[in-house]
């Protein structure tokens, strides 16, 4: 059993990157009800960032430590979020245009950022360095690579700290507070405005750290995008959009689906290719509010 | 009287002008040769550096006279590595007056492209696509390749590893079409000869790993893994989860590893993979053209710049020989060409086409160089004997 | 009535001899732009309906336009099908599939309507690529073709006219559903279903006709296509082209037979027109124009056009 030890930390890592691009709807989601599909350029370009970061883009002088490199990939794309927000989003909110404007708006902003991230990074596969190394790291019966664990150790330091938030924090209330009602909240005091910058710039960020962790394992790829909005979404409607946690369990659910179709599955590889999809499909006819309900009610 | 400052200098202009203008070598009109490269989509990486390498041979040319005593005008277009964008490229070329057009995207859009040549009679060269259908599908007298077939990639590996005898083999590549296309040559190939393909596994685009794939190929014990992959990420995949899992195979790889960029994205993790190549960096012509490249870029070629480059000159080789600009011509010197060598292929090998063969690529004329050290290293092995 | 209807018709033949004539002049570059700008603007007139008058957000379009083209050529050329029975047989494959796709996922609200028909298309790419010899992998299906009609050889400029007709079809069948108590059914569901509802109008019977309409009519645009170029390929119908579609609808003005055909023929000639300036970076300047759109003049060209023109009418109107 080896063998599945190694599957389910690969599986487990990728349900991570997939969990964090969920979060990162929900980030936006809950507070704004927009869907933002941008998200997987910004993870993109922050994998760029992070390339850039580690000196092997644009900037050669530049070779950060680990944390420097991870928090300039932060700034960059919260402040690509924010931008976002006050220059697309925010107009459209604010003059009562109906919900699929800013969504349209946003798929605009993602070609937008697929041609830059393209102009920028080329059309190579750009790695930065892994801050742990690589090589076979084996913890029990579970066996993967240092940046395996990396990611699984970030991923849940994120969802823990997501969760605070919303749970704990004054910010957490509003942002639930804005979800639950608008009008509401609003005439409750809370300031709208600071709460869709602060949606998107989280998110934003949240987009970054997929992109650091992405950087380092398999490199920046300008076509990365699109496939991690896909898989963030899919992870999404799994797990479910009312709470923090089932982002988390939707992306972790769809890592082990397709990592074990991928091992298991008796159908050709071409084919394997479809399990993702169908399980989406599947969700959206089924149970198209994911697993996990939002708490109801609440002080 | 004083003449003034100004006359002198319009004078002194109009006699510069009258002077250069008697220069015959700039009095015809350029030759229009047309590329079709993909600059954004999914064939970007590999096309853009086989059209450096036409842009060097064109810049080579042109400063050596030209052809003819006409100098070589590069009409570049984009087709983002889509074949219907391609074919109407094609006809945007040959509207500009074209007199041969060279296609470096995607084999599929090659493909595409072809059905304009055959309609327009335009002669259409592929340098660097392997596609093994593309000069059979359509049958386009017009269209030649000069690429290494995948099936001449695949015997010459056979060969180079006849001595180890393996009887049970794996394939791996992902899910783009240039990899399925080599990959499915491959498989055919290895067991029509008798070998056994335990297991062809494929590796998404998007994928966030290949563990899964990889141990699949582990549990079903190969003896040796050919590498039929071009995507990046998954390139790393695949050797980040050929280590992990502690998998000692020998790796065989198509020429699609003789693109350096992955061993950045893959560092220290392909010591000894032996791959395909058709291009010998010690061979004399190549040495040239290294020289040249070196010159005018600064950095080291590789095989892709190296199939434009020949591609260019072998164009500009049937123009001469055809002694003129006309379609026919052209395409009737290029469908004669015999013994033709140039940058690219084993040392000995040629470049030889007939109206019933369009595929030039000498099929003893492929390499197995060997990486070490995160560098390609020499070639070791060369044909399919 | 009867001199009105005349009248109307002699339109559309006028515009079917207009715009296939006037293909007969054209060098081949210019032709081959031209034709796939009808079948485009073809594809934006049926995605127009679908996602601007009946707000439906799919994903599918380009995916039905290639399995129109898919389905025409596999049954005519690789079953070996007589034509007229391989054209009937797409279009009835499409619509059923079309069904199939359109009963659960119209139940599905904004973009996880969306979220569906992208995971339909992608399937859609991913079976034509597995489908081996049948559907002829991911290097697709060439070296066929339509065979002559009354001896003629519909090819080249002798084409535009079969183009022309799935496009004038396509307009009309779609003008016909719009300006009917249909079309103001579509436009109640898109604004307010449960008022539709109210109001009598079965809500996902509409929603399920429009779906099945749009598509089909986009399956024909692809059965067009297959035989424009003799090729077809998986690449040609992946899904960045569906962003470039609703764009088209976006800048040219949601909602607006008008807008889809300029929002169509804007963005699909500009392309070719700006790329000596800005070259591979056309998708760069329409996204950033989409953007601009939206927040600047959400009502699009027709918007905008509208504006001027009662500008006009209004300072003609001040005149002495």
């Amino acid at each position: 059993m080896a063998e599945l030890g190694e599957l389910l930390v690969s599986a487990v890592a990728a349900g991570c990157i997939y969990g964090l691009m969920a979060l990162a709807y929900l980030l936006i989601l809950r507070p704004t009800g927009i869907i933002n599909f941008a998200l997987g350029e910004w993870a993109m370009l922050g994998a760029f960032a992070a390339v850039a970061a580690s000196g092997d883009l644009l900037l050669p002088a530049l070779q950060l430590p680990h944390a420097a490199a991870f928090a300039v990939v932060l700034v960059v794309t919260g402040l690509i979020g924010a931008l976002v927000e006050v220059a697309t989003v925010r107009p459209l909110v604010e003059r009562g245009a109906p919900l699929l404007s800013p969504i349209l708006a946003l798929l605009g902003v993602l070609v937008v950022g697929l041609q830059v991230g393209t102009l920028v990074g080329g059309t190579e596969a750009l790695p930065s360095p892994p801050p742990f190394g690589f090589r076979r790291v084996e913890l029990g019966p579970f066996a993967g690579t240092p940046q395996s664990y990396y990611t699984i150790a970030v991923t849940l330091g994120v969802f823990i700290a997501a969760w605070v938030f919303f749970e704990r924090t004054i910010w957490g209330k509003r942002f639930e507070a804005v979800a639950i009602n608008r009008r509401a909240a609003a005439l409750m005091g809370i300031n709208l405005r600071q709460v869709g910058l602060l949606a998107f710039a989280a998110s934003g960020m949240v987009c970054g750290v997929v992109g650091m962790l992405a950087a380092g394992a398999s490199g920046a790829f300008y076509q990365m995008g699109l496939p991690l909005a896909i898989q963030g979404f899919t992870a999404l409607v799994i797990g479910g959009v009312g709470r923090v946690e089932g982002a988390l369990l939707g992306g972790l659910i769809l890592g082990l689906v397709e990592a074990l179709a991928a091992r298991y599955l008796p159908i050709p590889p071409t084919l394997v290719l479809g399990v993702p999809l169908v399980l989406l499909i599947l969700f959206l006819l089924v149970r198209p509010t994911g697993l996990l309900k939002a708490r109801e009610g609440g002080a | 009287m004083k003449v003034s400052g100004t006359l002198i200098r319009l004078t002194a202009g109009a006699v510069a002008i009258a002077a250069v203008s008697t220069l015959p070598a700039l009095a015809a009109d350029p030759i229009k040769i047309g590329v079709i490269t993909d600059e954004t989509g999914r064939a970007a990486f590999y096309a853009q550096p086989v059209t450096e390498g036409v842009k060097l041979a064109a810049k080579e040319i042109n400063a050596k006279g030209g052809i003819l005593g006409r100098q070589i005008e590069l009409v570049i277009e984009d087709d983002g590595g889509k074949p219907d964008v391609s074919a109407t490229k094609a006809r945007k070329l040959v509207d500009a007056g074209v007199v041969a057009f060279i296609s470096n995207s995607s084999s599929p859009a090659t493909q595409q492209a072809e059905t304009v040549s055959l309609e327009t009679k335009t002669p259409h060269i592929t340098p660097a696509n392997s596609g093994e259908t593309l000069a059979t599908e359509l049958k386009n007298p017009y269209f030649f390749q000069l690429g290494p077939l995948a099936s001449t990639q695949i015997k010459t590996l056979m060969s180079y590893t006849r001595t180890r005898k393996f009887k049970k083999v794996a394939v791996v590549g992902d899910n783009s079409g240039l990899s399925k296309i080599i990959a499915d040559v491959f498989e055919k190939s290895l067991k029509g000869n008798g070998i056994e393909v335990a297991v062809a596994e494929i590796i998404p685009m998007g994928s966030r790993t290949a563990v899964p794939q990889m141990q699949k190929v582990r549990a079903a014990e190969p003896e040796a893994i050919f590498q039929a992959g071009i995507v990046g990420p998954q390139m790393a995949q695949f050797f980040q989860a050929y280590h992990q899992l502690g998998m000692k195979q020998p790796i065989l790889a198509s020429f699609n590893l003789s693109i350096p960029s992955y061993l950045k994205v893959a560092k220290d993790m392909m010591e000894g993979v032996a791959f395909i190549d058709a291009y010998d960096p010690d061979k004399p012509k190549t040495k040239e053209f290294i020289a040249l490249y070196k010159k005018e870029h600064g950095d080291e070629p590789f095989s892709l710049p190296g199939y434009g480059y020949d591609g260019l000159h072998f164009i500009a080789d049937a123009i001469v020989r055809a002694g003129s600009t006309d379609k026919e011509k052209i395409r009737a010197a290029m469908a004669s060409t015999k013994g033709w060598s140039g940058v690219m292929g084993a040392k000995g090998a040629t470049v030889n086409l007939s109206d019933e063969d369009r595929r030039g690529f000498d099929p003893e004329g492929a390499v197995v160089r060997l990486i070490h050290n995160n560098n390609h290293g020499p070639a070791i092995h060369s044909g399919t004997k | 009535m009867m001199s009105g209807r005349l009248r109307s018709l002699a339109g559309w033949a006028a515009a079917f001899l207009g715009l296939s004539a006037v293909s007969f002049v054209m060098a081949s570059y210019p032709l081959e732009l031209y034709q796939k700008m009808l079948l485009v603007v073809t594809l934006a007139i049926g995605f127009n309906f679908l996602f601007g008058i009946s707000g439906q957000i799919a994903f599918s379009h380009i995916a039905f336009y290639g399995i129109g083209a898919y389905a025409v050529v596999i049954l005519s050329h690789r079953l070996g099908l007589p034509l007229a029975v391989a054209l009937a047989g797409a279009v009835a494959i499409c619509a059923l599939l079309a069904a199939v796709v359109a009963i659960p996922a119209t139940r599905l609200e904004g973009f996880y309507l969306a979220l569906a028909t992208l995971a339909f298309a992608q399937l859609f790419i991913v079976a034509v690529s597995a489908g081996g010899k049948l559907t002829g992998g991911d290097e697709g299906i060439s070296g066929y073709q339509l065979p002559p009609l009354f001896g003629a050889k519909l090819a080249g400029a002798a084409y535009t006219p079969v183009i022309v007709f799935v496009l004038l079809a396509t307009l009309g069948l779609i003008l016909r559903f719009d300006r009917s108590w249909f079309g103001r059914a579509c436009r109640a569901v898109r604004d307010n279903p449960l008022a539709a509802q109210a109001m009598g109008v079965d809500v996902a019977r509409t929603k399920i006709v429009v779906f099945v309409l749009a598509s089909t009519l986009a399956g024909v645009a692809g059965m067009a296509y297959a035989f424009l170029n003799n090729f077809i390929s998986p690449p040609i119908f992946e899904l960045d082209r569906i962003f470039e579609l609703l764009f088209m609808i976006v800048i040219g003005g949601t909602g607006r037979h008008a807008g889809a055909v300029a929002g169509a023929i804007l963005l699909y000639s500009v392309q070719f027109a700006v790329e000596p300036i800005v070259g591979k970076f056309h998708p760069l300047i329409y996204g950033l124009v989409v953007v601009l759109v939206i927040l600047f003049a959400p009502k699009g060209l027709m918007g905008l056009w509208d504006a001027a023109a009662a500008r006009v009418r209004a300072s003609r109107g001040r005149a002495p």
